[in-house]
């Protein structure tokens, strides 16, 4: 039987943990395909615009602009308050991600950078392009 | 003229928290209403669709077995939020291919077997996986909202006070309080600018109509809501950049059913629009076409979507006020502009109404606006 006919795992390995530090940088770590050139986070088999397997490795970050926000303060399954926002990237590429805040300090079209810890990544503002 | 169906009978139960009602228990009393309303016996019914998101198997099943219908097809649809009114463009589809001129739509969900909270979405979603719940979703809109046109919460609050206001004429309301712009603004929050007051409630509820052909109208000599339009779309997702303050699955659901019906926006007495949320109500008069880009928050302030403008957005309190059991909504916005173009809505009426719209979304799946969108407009017939 063709490989091809397997399910996808698509529910075991990083997905929207995916991510790479170099050089401190934070870049999350997606797919691009090869035929059509839309990009993915999480990373996909399948191109989302022409149903092609021809999507590769691809990395994006550390820079990105917040969309949009919002702090949630009610959730059963999660502790409260928690930040999430759309960031874009200059791909064309855009995803949900958590947001990390100190005050009121957010706005949208804000520049971000992608942190990282040994295990999860987030954006915060980028002081230093604001 | 194509011939989409007529409703003739329309029935709901009070929308609410029915801890002790089965989903049977809460639809058979919508179900008997609707084809009281209608003058029909369950004997007369063909066919059968059931919207719903949380009912289980077989939950249009478990219903009409209640009350005598058997033996006929009996589609049951999830489409999220909008899956009671799938339902209705099932049930009119029936009709215009001709497979049955009887037919029973119905809508129903509750929420109250969560336990509060917001709506469990499916877990396996990347973005939910994230933290994406429904009010994040709309939060998002309307910071989005108040960033570019420059705005402040009290606009929000203003939607919010208008459906309080809205719902407390409507006896099948779950809020049916007036509240103040301090009220909303002062309530807790919940997610972004949205506080309590400004996001619909967990509650149950049940509502259902009787299709007909308009053959079958004619000879039974009802006065009805004739179906000019039905359309039901499902977003076009994206991993790109998305506008979120022009949804394009309503703007194009609503444009398709413009069409089809050869009516304009602006032909509408009465619409019942998709406001779960405070910001939805904005965002969706300009998707609808009910104002151009950038009118909206014009169009509330100066009470245009009020009783005495010139189109009565969400006569019922919409889903801020009468509540919003997800798989109900659909049918029980058509329950409302039914009673409304056979004059029947009561203390709510909108004087003359001879034209209405309805509309749902569905779902929150990463990518898309949302997963599903169904338009209906109306025209009454006598």
């Amino acid at each position: 039987m063709s490989g091809e006919l397997q399910p996808f795992a698509d529910l075991e390995g990083a997905g929207h943990r995916s991510f790479r530090v170099e050089g401190g940088s934070t870049c999350i770590v997606g797919s691009r395909s090869a035929g059509s050139g839309v990009t993915c986070y999480p990373a996909r088999t399948v191109c989302p615009e022409t149903g092609a397997r021809d999507m590769q490795p691809a990395e994006f970050g550390p820079h990105a602009v917040l969309y949009s926000f919002a702090t949630v303060h009610v959730s059963v399954t999660r502790d409260v308050p928690y930040t999430i926002g759309y960031i874009d990237f200059p791909s064309g590429l855009r995803t949900l991600a958590h947001v990390r805040r100190q005050g009121d300090d957010l706005a949208c079209d804000m520049p971000v950078v992608l942190k990282s810890d040994a295990t999860s990544w987030w954006v915060e503002p980028e002081r230093s392009r604001t | 003229m194509t011939d989409r169906g007529v409703i003739v009978g329309a029935g709901m139960i009070p929308m609410g928290r029915h801890r002790s009602s089965s989903y049977p228990g809460l639809a058979v009393p919508a179900v008997l209403a609707a084809l009281k309303s209608a003058g029909l016996e369950p004997g007369d019914v063909q066919s059968v669709t059931c919207g719903h998101a949380f009912g289980g198997m077989l939950t249009g099943q478990r219903i009409v077995k209640d009350v005598g219908i058997g033996g006929v097809p009996v589609m049951n649809v999830d489409n999220a939020c909008s899956g009671g009114a799938s339902a209705l463009h099932l049930a009119s589809r029936e009709v215009e291919e001709g497979r049955a001129d009887v037919v029973l739509a119905i809508g129903v969900d509750k929420l109250t077997q969560f336990g509060g909270g917001t709506l469990p979405l499916v877990e396996e979603d990347p973005e939910v996986r994230v933290g994406m719940v429904m009010p994040a979703l709309y939060a998002m809109r309307a910071e989005r909202f108040l960033f570019e046109r420059a705005e402040t919460p009290d606009l929000l609050a203003r939607v919010s006070v208008k459906a309080r206001r809205h719902g407390a004429a409507n006896p099948f309301a779950q809020y049916q309080k007036e509240v103040t712009a301090e009220d909303v603004l002062n309530s807790r929050p919940i997610a972004g600018p949205l506080t309590l007051l400004q996001c619909c409630p967990t509650g149950d509820g049940a509502a259902a109509v009787v299709v007909v052909s308009e053959a079958r109208r004619r000879a039974m000599g009802a006065s009805g809501a004739a179906i000019r339009a039905s359309v039901l779309h499902s977003g076009k997702a994206t991993t790109g950049f998305r506008d979120m303050l022009t949804p394009e699955i309503t703007v194009h659901s609503a444009a398709e059913a413009f069409a089809a019906a050869g009516m304009a926006p602006s032909d509408m007495d009465v619409v019942e629009l998709h406001d779960a949320f405070s910001i939805a109500e904005l965002v969706y008069y300009e998707a609808l076409g009910l104002c151009g880009p950038g009118e909206a928050a014009r169009l509330l302030r100066d009470g245009v979507t009020g009783y005495g403008g010139s189109v009565v957005v969400n006569p019922s309190g919409g889903l801020l006020a009468k509540g919003h059991p997800v798989g109900a909504s659909g049918v029980a916005q058509a329950v409302e502009v039914y009673w409304h173009l056979t004059g029947q809505a009561g203390a709510r009426q909108v004087g003359g109404a001879r034209r209405a719209l309805t509309h749902v979304t569905g779902g929150g799946i990463s990518g898309m606006d949302h997963g599903a969108c169904t338009v209906h407009v109306l025209e009454a017939v006598s």
